[in-house]
């Protein structure tokens, strides 16, 4: 089914990134199904979307009535039959094979075949998420969003091995009238962000390992050729957990390719508590 | 700061380094510059390729001039202690990072194992600083930072591209947008040149043995058919004078 302003729409999970996509297709208009299985998350989620419109409000950035409309796009529900009829359905569930496999198994049999199953995971195979739990799974693609999702334009928009090229490209159509720049990418282990952006963790770690500089320098050198920040403060502000979870993924899914390779280093810091701004002290430390 | 600097070597790198030295009000005289290499103030060598063809212009070049007369060497796949070895009086080498000196305001460098006087050391860093750079002393491995950093990205950008992962313009969006990245790393490395990309990642791969080195076969190719970026009007985009950059098909 075409992109169309009158399409209905659904998230499934209401943490970060699906409340972030939830909000991203409210504000372009779609009505919007947030579905989350726990009553308590789902509430969270949404008072996460008004603080954020409230802020916007206040700052001038939107009209109190905009904030209004948009919210009155987003249709919370805890019960999943929901969400059947509608256009586009985007998983943004807990990062587990099982979890994810089970939903699109349900989402299989409840929609019509004509709704467009996307995931959001950053860091499984589109491929085994949509073949092991799917009868239609040229229907199913990866639509990978940044955090914050509102916010970071970017989209990977996932081809599985099964995914139907038109399914892709009503996706890309999509995002475009979202207002997103989305990337066409082949379903592999890190996609293309989380991949090609390895070496400027992984590296960081082997020269400050091996002495070749300090944390600070490889810091103030790659700002210096551009980069808005360096590795280790970048690290410290996205969780150097999380991090260490993008490194070991990408690692094992590449078979243990020795380019991926984690560094000892890194784990230490993950063992240690100090995984970054949110934990106090990370690379650097930061005040309370 | 005004000064006369034999500039060693050609293409891109040598480029971007005498546009640099001359808004700097430095006079630069090239390497064949016959009698003019008197009252030189210094060496600033920009060669990647061979290390062999390196290490023979070095030579000549050190004959040529007083002991006195410090030199200044492209780091990128050669370590400075190695190419101190070379000379009759390494404690005159410097290693320093030739990429982007006009937009880069640190600059890289590090200490060849046998500069032993500190005096002398400190008198070649404040070459540096008296253009204005903020210096960082690094370990004395290939490629030092940057350059090392640099050459990675684009390597696996280019693994990327020849598993069919994405096009070239999308995986240099994706960077930019998705991890703002300040360029596509493809883009990138037509700016300063395939050739010299594989020369790090050889040089690293050489000293440092191991396998995460591995230039992507693509970039061997690449450099092999002469497509090694702008300069050459054809890399991971095609550069023709009158249209904007275009998809070369690699």
């Amino acid at each position: 089914m075409k992109q169309s302003a009158g399409n209905r729409t659904a998230v499934t999970g209401a943490g970060t990134m699906g409340g972030g996509i939830a909000e991203t297709l409210a504000k372009a208009g779609y009505p919007v199904v947030l579905y989350d299985i726990d009553k308590e998350a789902l509430k969270r989620g949404i008072d996460a979307i008004q603080t954020r419109l409230d802020r916007r409000v206040k700052k001038g950035k939107m009209t109190a009535t905009d904030a209004e409309e948009l919210m009155g796009k987003i249709m919370p529900v805890t019960d999943r039959e929901r969400l059947a009829d509608v256009q586009l359905i985007i998983e943004a569930a807990l990062e587990r094979l099982d979890v994810k496999q089970e939903l699109f198994a349900y989402l299989d049999d409840l929609t019509d075949q004509e709704t467009i199953l996307a995931t959001n995971t950053s860091s499984l195979s589109v491929t085994e998420i949509a073949s092991a739990a799917t009868q239609h799974p040229e229907r199913v693609l990866g639509l990978h969003f940044f955090n914050p999702a509102p916010v970071m334009p970017l989209v990977e928009v996932v081809s599985g091995v099964q995914t139907d090229p038109s399914v892709l490209d009503q996706a890309v159509a999509w995002m475009h009238d979202l207002g997103k720049s989305p990337v066409r990418v082949k379903d592999t282990p890190g996609f293309v962000v989380n991949r090609v952006a390895r070496p400027f963790h992984n590296e960081a770690y082997r020269l400050v390992g091996d002495r070749v500089a300090t944390k600070e320098q490889v810091d103030r050198v790659l700002r210096s050729a551009g980069f808005p920040m360096g590795p280790f403060e970048l690290q410290d502000m996205i969780g150097i957990d999380i991090n260490f979870a993008a490194t070991t993924s990408v690692y094992d899914g590449m078979f243990q390719e020795p380019r991926f390779r984690p560094h000892p280093g890194q784990r230490a810091m993950v063992d240690s508590g100090a995984i970054g701004r949110k934990a106090g002290r990370g690379h650097y430390s930061y005040e309370r | 700061m005004s000064g006369k600097i034999l500039l060693v070597g050609d293409g891109t790198l040598a480029d971007h380094m005498q546009r640099y030295l001359t808004e700097q009000r430095m006079t630069v005289i090239p390497e064949d510059g016959g009698k003019e290499v008197e009252e030189i103030q210094a060496v600033v060598d920009v060669i990647s390729g061979p290390a062999e063809t390196k290490r023979e212009h070095l030579i000549d070049v050190e004959a040529r001039l007083p002991a006195s007369v410090p030199i200044y060497s492209s780091t990128l796949h050669v370590c400075a202690t190695r190419i101190a070895s070379w000379l009759q009086e390494p404690g005159r080498l410097l290693g320093f990072s030739p990429l982007f000196p006009a937009e880069m305001e640190v600059q890289e460098v590090s200490r060849p194992l046998q500069a032993e006087s500190d005096a002398s050391w400190e008198e070649h860093l404040t070459f540096w600083t008296e253009l204005g750079k903020k210096v960082e002393q690094v370990g004395g491995e290939p490629g030092l930072v940057f350059p090392r950093t640099f050459a990675l990205l684009v390597n696996e950008a280019a693994f990327a591209l020849q598993e069919g992962v994405a096009s070239p313009e999308d995986i240099d969006l994706a960077m930019k947008k998705g991890t703002r990245f300040p360029h596509g790393p493809l883009e990138w490395a037509d700016e300063i040149g395939i050739d010299e990309v594989l020369w790090i990642l050889k040089g690293l791969f050489e000293e440092l043995g191991e396998d995460r080195y591995r230039p992507a076969s693509l970039l061997r190719r690449m450099v092999y058919a002469g497509y090694t970026g702008q300069r050459a009007g054809r890399g991971f985009y095609s550069y023709s004078k009158a249209a904007k950059k275009e998809i070369s098909r690699v």
